[in-house]
């Protein structure tokens, strides 16, 4: 492999690792989203109570 | 019932990507003129074309809720959640596509980027929609899914302009590889692959959107439920 093609490798790579990491990352933060509203879902249908 | 079913369509998504993988690393030829580096295009085209679905359904969410905000509540609310869910993950395909443009530029063009019509146009679909989830954040009140609402159809706008800036102006981003003129194509093995890549992202977009959307339909359904406690109280 030439320094060039090393390079690209490199730099493609580092496109997948970013799209994954973006996609990932938000689907974690939805997790912790829907987590933090049934929380607080569950604490207000004790407070009706 | 419905369990099983997302379950299997969440099974299918997840070998479709890797499928994907497979056919963009292993399958899909070396470009002759960029070599490896051209891979990017299998996630950078399937994450735009995603973003502007998505930014179509929140468009079409939009003109929804606008629409049955008086006469059907219920429905505007639905239509609201799925403007919220489009607008939401279009904004995070979008990013891709901001983030995996420049690493391809960088050693297509020797540019990390360039104030052309296609990079501009659409930085700003991304500031638009970004505007929009910062307004949905931040302003309170009865009025805020209206001005969402009317920010959402002015954004969509935007949508075809980018599609259609390599057509309209001369562009350091490349020409339309399909729909372009005659010079314009891929290879077959390069084709399938990127077929492979759309149909695998498509699929994945919509799961994200999915679930998206059911996170806003429960917090629509929590706020309901405040606003009807506080009432009574």
């Amino acid at each position: 492999m030439d320094a060039r093609a090393i390079l690209d490798h490199e730099f493609l790579v580092a496109a997948y690792v970013i799209t994954w990491a973006v996609q990932l990352g938000y689907l974690a933060w939805l997790g912790l989203k829907w987590r933090a509203q049934k929380r607080d879902e569950a604490r207000n249908l004790r407070g009706g109570r | 019932m419905k369990k099983f079913a997302i379950i299997l369509y969440t099974a299918v998504t997840l070998a479709l990507l890797a499928w994907g993988f497979y056919q963009a690393w292993y399958v899909a030829p070396a470009d002759a003129m960029q070599g490896e580096i051209y891979r990017v295009i299998f996630y950078h085209v399937p994450s735009a074309s995603v973003a502007f679905l998505f930014f179509a359904i929140s468009l079409l969410g939009s003109i929804g809720f606008l629409a049955y905000r008086r006469s059907h509540p219920d429905w505007a609310q639905r239509s609201d959640a799925w403007a919220l869910a489009g607008a939401e993950v279009g904004v995070v395909f979008c990013t891709v596509v901001l983030l995996t443009g420049p690493i391809w530029g960088r050693r297509a063009w020797g540019i990390w980027w360039t104030w052309d019509a296609r990079l501009t146009t659409t930085l700003v679909l991304w500031l638009i929609y970004v505007s929009y989830l910062l307004l949905r954040r931040f302003v309170a009140g009865p009025q805020m899914q209206t001005l969402a609402a009317v920010l959402g159809i002015f954004g969509a706008l935007d949508v075809p302009i980018v599609y259609m800036s390599n057509r309209w102006w001369r562009t350091q981003h490349p020409a339309p590889v399909f729909g372009g003129d005659s010079s314009a194509g891929m290879a077959p093995a390069m084709v399938t692959a990127l077929m492979w890549n759309m149909l695998a992202w498509l699929a994945w977009g919509i799961l994200i959107l999915g679930i998206r959307y059911r996170v806003e339909r429960q917090h629509q359904k929590i706020a309901e439920r405040e606003a009807q406690a506080a009432l009574i109280a």
